[in-house]
């Protein structure tokens, strides 16, 4: 590798000792900045025999602390492997690099009438390896599905430096087991996606984005289930609640949000020009049905423009109410929207903490977002309580804790909630498949099961049948 | 089976779960008849029968109604299992558009508590509706609707598992979004029951479109058709399926358009100036008749083979597969598959399809065996993962059946 891209300097380091979730900071051991696939097997070679452990990274915009170091680890970045290396417009696939960033793939198969689906809010930072390790979604995800549904191949350099191709358009989709679909959202912990084979969609012809206004956030909630019940495809369908708007508005990413209003549903449909009013009236309808003082359509590309920005830039601006946030997670039933809502926001007074909603309704994917101060020790804790308290209540409705942030570091806790003794030790076998002395990102998704599993886990499966 | 094993078979399940016939077919599939079927009424008798099988050295092979199966050669006894018997829709929430049903649930009775809601399931292999969803999940098979709607794999948000030597999983859940560990769900959707035994699944559905359009285009040889085919697949609208089909002297071109009345209409008239082509067109019933019997075309015949390559390939795949003699086939323009149907085979017909492979291969794509007579070897027709996979994917079968208590042999 040479020097130049081997950081060891410690002021260097501290860029690297976080990622988007910064309540966790570990500076690495060093940073390893490989070019090829040949370069990273030869890093992980290198490293793995000297049983140091890798962290990969892509842009390192996570949401959950999945890129965090270990104090003796070395973070494998993939900032300079950002090649796309083909688009195939017969075939509507693309062979990138993993440092390719999500939204350039977009602008560089626009030239071809193709685009591709999945759009994080990160989009315009966050890397396509980065995708691949979460299985990443975004809003436009409802109709689309989330990154897994586009990846068909990957190369990827496993425990040791070797160098796998897994799947592959044009191959017997059956000649093996789902490993592809089995590495997307691994997060790290299997080892290091270099080459990725994703699908693209043709661009629609038209779109219609909506803009529906609300008294209450339960009133845009229940409108969602309205919507998505009536038989309509909507592109995407996000609640932006009251203290959200405020902050967009009163932030460069202004988007003419109605400050004031309980919350503000942004719905997009998208498709042949030709039946986008018709739907766009029927979603009308239902807001109105469900109590919408007002909705509002896009009038022009840069009115939709910014009212996707708004929605896109939402986190960021939050900086505005409070110097920290903790942007949260997890996915409920859509039919139990209002409810879950109405929940936390007994729970946000009970703790007196500030929390805003920003998120993918139609998909019932919350980010109830925590505000705080990380200096102020008490409120510290009570987000910590509150968080908990709304991972649960997710779990009870028939949710899950995360729906596409990932569990990295920070939801290690949670994962008792949704998985028994059993299924735990399941995922460390499937990792110890590809990882068999788990030096890929340890420490992340599976809880230690010493130390963090509870015994009382919920609805034990095993037991329950040990028993009958 | 001995008598000793029949008996101790009986001593852990009810009386109910015995002595069940399978589909007669079951056997033609796996080359040898298995020694019995059990229907096993809840997860813990599923536990129990693998338990016992483990101790008693007889393989166990999931099947759904066993009509289905793919052609494979257990190495020894195997006893059969169905999960016909765990069929109920247990969760129905049709706001939430998911469902989570047996893993015995035909298709067609699930279609019968979704119709009044308008719903569906986009899956169209081969005689879907006389699938259960637990062999629909297990064969990963979805058919040409996966242009529009993906494939079953994306749309399996859940399911509760049986590993080979007995654990309990609940893979997944119940949303459509979710990201709680390891997608260890993805290799048992399509493990064909190498991996577990499917108890429940749960489902995405979809709204059913308010219209389902089949666009025709005929000709006497399929050849003809592919750059119509092929210029429908790249055009700038998402059609929900393009198949292609010949057989007996004519072909056939089929485009199903779903969406609302006038979405439909402009998008036909769209395709038609794209692909330089006037499609007959039939809604509702008089279409889904051609588009039924298209799906359906090759059930009936002995042999069946699917090809894969890229969809650019459609041509040289279509080549290959009529020159095979008495072909019908059936392609998949936008997923890049074609499926080869012979009546009868001759002696020479496993040396035939070895070829064909080797063939396919050639084109960076690889053959499958969806039906065998029992004389034919399905490992001279199938193409493998490379070494390194396999390996990668024995791992994963380990990690759920360490003791090959499924189908006897890795």
């Amino acid at each position: 590798m040479g020097p130049t891209y081997v950081i060891t300097h410690p002021d260097r380091l501290l860029a690297y000792e976080s990622d988007g979730l910064t309540a966790y900071r570990v500076p690495p051991r060093a940073v390893v900045l490989p070019a090829s696939t040949e370069e990273v097997s030869a890093v992980v070679s290198a490293l793995h025999a000297e049983g140091i452990e890798v962290i990969p990274r892509g842009a390192g915009t996570g949401l959950s602390g999945g890129a965090l170091a270990t104090p003796n680890g070395v973070i494998v970045g993939m900032a300079r492997m950002n090649q796309i290396l083909s688009i195939d417009p017969e075939n509507r696939i693309a062979r990138l690099q993993p440092g390719v960033i999500n939204a350039r793939l977009t602008e560089e198969a626009k030239p071809y009438g193709l685009y591709y689906a999945p759009d994080p809010s990160s989009q315009s930072t966050c890397t396509l390896g980065g995708n691949v390790a979460e299985n990443s979604g975004g809003p436009h995800c409802l109709k689309y599905g989330v990154t897994t549904r586009y990846v068909t191949g990957l190369t990827v350099v496993l425990a040791g430096g070797r160098t796998v191709r897994l799947g592959g358009a044009g191959r017997d989709p059956y000649a093996s087991l789902d490993m592809v679909g089995l590495f997307v959202g691994s997060e790290g912990c299997f080892g290091i996606a270099t080459e990725i084979e994703v699908g693209l969609l043709p661009i629609t012809e038209s779109v219609r984005t909506l803009l529906g206004i609300f008294d209450t956030v339960e009133a845009a909630g229940r409108a969602v289930t309205k919507i998505m019940g009536s038989g309509l495809m909507p592109a995407a369908v996000e609640i932006i609640d009251g203290p959200t708007i405020e902050a967009v508005e009163a932030s460069v990413f202004a988007a003419g949000y109605p400050v004031g209003a309980g919350a503000a549903l942004v719905i997009e449909f998208d498709g042949s020009d030709a039946g986008l009013d018709e739907d766009a009236d029927r979603a009308e309808a239902c807001c109105l049905e469900e109590g919408a003082i007002e909705v509002q359509r896009a009038t022009d590309p840069e009115h939709r423009l910014k009212l996707w920005r708004g929605r896109k830039k939402a986190f960021g601006a939050m900086g505005r109410i409070a110097p920290d946030l903790l942007v949260q997670d997890a996915t409920v039933p859509r039919t139990r929207l209002p409810e879950v809502l109405a929940k936390i926001d007994e729970i946000g007074e009970r703790y007196d903490l500030k929390i805003a909603n920003v998120f993918h309704a139609g998909d019932g994917n919350l980010h109830p977002n925590l505000l705080f101060d990380r200096q102020n020790a008490d409120e510290l804790d009570r987000v910590d309580r509150a968080s908990k308290e709304i991972m649960q209540l997710c779990v009870d409705v028939g949710g899950t804790i995360t729906g596409e942030h990932g569990v990295g570091i920070d939801k290690r806790q949670y994962m008792t909630l949704v998985h028994n003794n059993v299924e735990l030790d399941m995922l460390t076998r499937v990792k110890r498949c590809f990882d068999p002395d788990e030096l890929f990102n340890p420490g992340k998704v599976i809880p230690d099961m010493d130390a963090d599993v509870d015994a009382g886990v919920d609805a034990d499966v095993n037991a329950e049948v040990k028993a009958s | 089976m001995s008598i000793d094993l029949t008996r101790s078979i009986s001593e852990v399940l009810p009386a109910e779960a015995l002595d069940l016939t399978v589909d007669a077919g079951l056997g033609r599939a796996l080359g040898v008849e298995p020694e019995t079927a059990v229907a096993p009424g809840s997860v813990s008798e599923i536990v129990a029968v693998l338990q016992w099988a483990g101790e008693a050295g007889v393989a166990v092979v999931p099947v759904g109604t066993g009509a289905h199966v793919n052609p494979r050669r257990p190495s020894g006894a195997y006893i059969a299992l169905t999960a016909r018997r765990l069929s109920s829709v247990e969760i129905y929430e049709p706001d939430d558009l998911t469902m989570t049903a047996g893993a015995g649930a035909l298709v067609r009775d699930l279609s019968r508590e979704m119709d009044p809601h308008r719903q569906w399931l986009p899956f169209d292999p081969p005689d879907v509706q006389n699938r259960t969803l637990g062999g629909l999940a297990a064969s990963g098979l979805t058919g040409p609707l996966s242009a529009a709607y993906g494939p079953i794999r994306n749309h399996v948000l859940g399911a509760t598992v049986v590993c080979g030597d007995g654990r309990v999983l609940r893979l997944g859940g119940r949303v459509v979004k979710n990201v709680a560990g390891f997608d260890v769900l993805k290799p048992v959707v399509g493990s064909r029951g190498d991996l577990a035994v499917i108890t429940s699944v749960t489902v995405r559905l979809f709204p059913v479109p308010a219209v389902d359009r089949v666009l025709m285009l005929d000709a006497p040889d399929v050849a003809e058709l592919v750059a119509a085919a092929r210029a429908t697949a790249t055009a700038p609208i998402l059609p929900a399926s393009i198949v292609l089909t010949s057989g007996a002297g004519s072909a056939r071109l089929l485009v199903r358009l779903h969406g609302a009345a006038a979405t439909v209409d402009a998008e036909q008239r769209r395709l038609e100036i794209h692909a330089g082509v006037a499609f007959q067109a039939a809604d509702g019933t008089d279409g889904m008749d051609v588009a039924l019997a298209a799906r359906d075309s090759g059930l009936g015949a002995g042999v069946r083979v699917r090809l894969w390559a890229l969809p650019s390939r459609l041509g040289e795949l279509l080549d290959l597969a009529t020159a095979v003699p008495d072909a019908s086939t059936l392609a998949d323009a936008c997923g890049g598959s074609v499926t080869v149907s012979v009546p009868e085979v001759g002696p020479d017909a496993e040396a035939t399809f070895a070829e064909l492979r080797a063939e396919v291969e050639a084109l960076g794509g690889g053959t499958r065996a969806l039906q065998l007579p029992s004389d034919l070897d399905p490992a001279a027709i199938n193409s493998e993962a490379s070494r390194a996979e396999a390996e990668l994917a024995g791992r994963v079968r380990f990690a759920f059946d360490p003791d090959n208590a499924l189908w006897g042999t890795p």
